[in-house]
């Protein structure tokens, strides 16, 4: 509880240009007819935690990956408004994906690893930027590993194949695999729902010590877990954002009524 | 419930045992079914190579003269045809007048009396005929004689012989040709001193050339037939000498190794009834690598195109439904369109257009071993995009996405995360492939598989492959053998042995596509 008192808020209705790590304006998301995201306005602030609460379907996760245009992928969607990362929209036409989405890293509710070593797991998406020096890639493989906390763990079995590593060991791999390109923001998609409680314990941990790199966006079920590692908490409810506060206020002290039905557990 | 509902008359436990035994039933069935083929090919197959007796016997000839002659007798037909019941007899054997072997089929009544003859040896010549009489002695030049205990002593100073003519002739003769074909292209006058000096030497190593051949037909094994009658065979032109009545188990499997290595590595002689098979194990070997050249990338291609890329409309299903079918059309039509297309269109086009000065002689548009494997990888295209498409289809979703969230493209999201491990699937259609070519017979023979083929497609002369020669097929050889097999006793053994030899090629592909598939499974499917 110590911990809540610790946090260095900052108003999100008055963040600089300098604090904001993206300015999403009048987002709206198509699938086909069907209206997934009403205009979301939010700005997410530098070097902290965000998480989205919300009921399934409520488009948490469709409004994350619009922040790396993973939505590009569906079939018929359709994006509009702006969402801006360090002062240009990366909905633009001329947006370069593979770049952002390396400066945008994205981890899933499942781990995924690719069936390949830890180290070729790693140096993945160096490789398709063109990294062939052997020692640069050591390098980063080793840093990245150390940032995500697996790195005494699997510093014996780099060249053991990725798959053979434990449920929370792999999500750790996973989020090595995105800081090795040095993301500026990360966007964590339910990370710890098909993890043990203990496991999701080092996960939490290793996003309280990694906000001091990046900026990280969380989508949680789990509201505990939302109160506990996030500064700021945004409410979705059926596409439209519904309270979007510092998470003290948001958990303890809800704007709205229906942000309390839900963390009170009256729906949801 | 209706009134003959199955429930009323057998309880759950009773259905449940009818249905595992009945399903028990049918999978033994299926194995007896195989073991039994497998048997009876394998059997006849190896029969070929087990040497049998040389035996004395005697019969009457239609004309009414007795004979007593050494034989191997063969099977035993019942000629139900006529009215009372007879049996027939097939038996091959050799007399002064038919020294190099004849077949007879006689009925039973006038047959003799069938004795061993332990004396007798079966001497199986180069060209594949076989000669069963008693040797006696060795002849050598200037009509002196030694034991037959020199054979083998003979004989390698009769290979010496033949090795160093035919050094002669490589070392040679053949350069004087070379040269003079130098000459012709130069339009060297025909009386050019030149050419006479290459006349002369020509002449000159030929007769040496010659002066030794003579001298190897000095050297003869004596032998004599049932009937007294003397017989002299050159010992150049003997292959083997064995006297199967006098062999043991172990001499006899050794003989059966040395038939076998034999099978494998020799031409085949006398119109496919004797000798080996090897050009046709290449052939079909050769084939078969350059379909699964030519089949792998297309298919995987296509099935990349149809399941990564292909949007999912009708036009798509329509295609998948056109793959699917093109695997039920009957393989003579693959056969028709491969001559009428790669052979007549695309070969001829190709002759008219770079091999031009050689027409009309065709280069290209000849039916050949390329043509017959782009055959069969036409026919084999939708089992590997089929396969192909089933492994794509299990790569998960989550893979993909992981891929894409790293800044890969969609292309090598594909090459580097979801081909390696749709690879297994990739490997199931080339084994089914391969089975599928291995077999094939009739559209071979429309575009490139032929009975006898003078040349292997692989030699020393450059380009060392060639792709445009006919090939020897073992299917095709199988079939040409099924029509032999009603008259002659031992071609039907060569038969089955080119089936068992099929099998064999088929299992070792197999087996080294489902190593190479489990190594890939352990590699990039581990864990999934």
């Amino acid at each position: 509880m110590l911990k809540l008192f610790e946090r260095e808020q900052l108003d999100l209705a008055t963040l600089s240009p300098e604090q904001t790590a993206m300015d999403v304006r009048d987002l709206n998301l198509r699938y086909g007819q069907k209206h997934v995201l009403h205009n979301i306005t939010m700005r997410v602030p530098k070097h902290r935690i965000t998480a989205f609460i919300g009921q399934s379907g409520c488009g948490k996760s469709s409004l994350l990956s619009c922040f790396n245009r993973m939505n590009d992928l569906i079939d018929n969607s359709k994006t509009e408004g702006q969402i801006i990362i360090d002062g240009r929209d990366i909905n633009g036409k001329k947006e370069n994906l593979s770049l952002l989405r390396s400066q945008v890293g994205m981890v899933f509710q499942r781990p995924n690893p690719f069936p390949m070593s830890v180290y070729d797991n790693v140096c993945y998406g160096l490789r398709l930027q063109g990294v062939k020096q052997r020692r640069q890639l050591d390098d980063a493989v080793e840093q990245a590993l150390i940032e995500a906390a697996l790195w005494d763990e699997v510093k014996d079995r780099l060249f053991d194949s990725a798959t053979t590593l434990s449920g929370g060991q792999q999500q750790r791999l996973v989020i090595a695999r995105a800081l090795a390109l040095k993301p500026s923001i990360l966007l964590l998609d339910e990370p710890t729902s098909a993890l043990d409680p203990l496991t999701t314990l080092i996960i939490e941990e290793l996003m309280a010590e990694l906000k001091k790199r990046c900026t990280i966006i969380i989508v949680t079920h789990n509201m505990q877990q939302a109160a506990r590692v996030s500064d700021y908490t945004a409410f979705l409810h059926q596409g439209a954002l519904v309270e979007y506060s510092d998470s003290d206020t948001l958990f303890t002290m809800p704007d709205k009524k229906q942000t309390e039905d839900y963390i009170t557990g009256r729906y949801g | 419930m209706g009134k003959w509902s199955i429930d009323r008359v057998l309880s759950n436990r009773q259905q449940q045992s009818y249905v595992v035994n009945i399903g028990a039933f049918c999978a033994a069935l299926l194995i007896v079914a195989l073991v039994c083929i497998l048997s009876l090919i394998a059997l006849r197959g190896l029969d070929y190579f087990w040497p049998q007796p040389v035996q004395s016997i005697t019969f009457t000839s239609p004309t009414g003269q007795s004979q007593q002659v050494y034989a191997q007798v063969g099977e035993r037909h019942i000629n139900s045809a006529q009215q009372n019941a007879t049996t027939d007899v097939l038996f091959q054997y050799s007399d002064k007048h038919y020294p190099y072997g004849r077949q007879v089929l006689i009925e039973s009544q006038f047959m003799g009396q069938i004795t061993t003859a332990p004396e007798a040896a079966n001497i199986l010549l180069n060209d594949g005929t076989r000669v069963f009489s008693q040797p006696i002695d060795i002849r050598l030049p200037g009509e002196e004689t030694t034991s037959l205990a020199n054979f083998q002593d003979v004989r390698a100073t009769v290979a010496d012989i033949r090795q160093l003519i035919e050094s002669l002739r490589e070392a040679k003769l053949a350069p004087i040709h070379r040269d003079l074909a130098q000459l012709d292209l130069r339009q060297v006058e025909r009386d050019a001193p030149a050419r006479l000096r290459l006349y002369e030497s020509f002449e000159r190593w030929q007769q040496e050339a010659v002066r030794f051949e003579t001298q190897l037909t000095d050297y003869q094994l004596h032998t004599r037939f049932s009937d007294g009658s003397e017989f002299f065979i050159p010992i150049d032109s003997i292959a083997r000498l064995s006297y199967p009545g006098q062999l043991d188990t172990l001499g006899k499997l050794k003989l059966v190794w040395s038939g076998i290595g034999d099978f494998l590595t020799q031409a085949p002689k006398q119109a496919n009834t004797a000798g080996g098979v090897f050009p046709a194990l290449f052939g079909t070997v050769l084939m078969i690598f350059v379909m699964t050249i030519l089949v792998t990338p297309f298919g995987v291609l296509a099935a990349v195109y149809l399941n990564e890329y292909a949007p999912n409309n009708h036009y798509t299903s329509v295609i998948r439904i056109c793959v699917s079918n093109m695997a039920g059309v009957p393989s003579i039509v693959y056969g028709v369109f491969g001559l009428g297309f790669f052979v007549y269109q695309v070969g001829g086009n190709i002759d008219k257009l770079f091999f031009s000065d050689a027409l009309p002689a065709p280069t290209m548009g000849t039916p050949g071993v390329f043509w017959a494997s782009l055959t069969m990888a036409i026919l084999t295209l939708p089992v590997v995009i089929v396969a192909t498409e089933e492994g794509l289809k299990r790569v998960p979703e989550g893979l993909r996405a992981g891929s894409y969230a790293l800044g890969a493209t969609k292309l090598e999201t594909i090459w580097h995360t979801v081909l390696p491990m749709a690879s297994p699937g990739i490997m199931t259609g080339v084994i089914l492939a391969i089975a599928r070519a291995a077999g094939e017979v009739a559209p071979l023979m429309m575009v490139g598989a032929v009975k006898f083929a003078p040349n292997l497609p692989f030699d020393g002369e450059f380009p060392y492959l060639h792709l445009d020669r006919q090939f020897m097929h073992l299917g095709v050889l199988i079939y040409d053998g099924a029509f032999h097999s009603q008259t002659d006793v031992r071609s039907a053994s060569l038969m089955f042995a080119s089936c068992l030899l099929l099998l064999f090629v088929v299992f070792v592909l197999n087996v080294l596509t489902v190593i190479l598939r489990r190594r890939l499974r352990k590699r990039y499917l581990r864990g999934y």
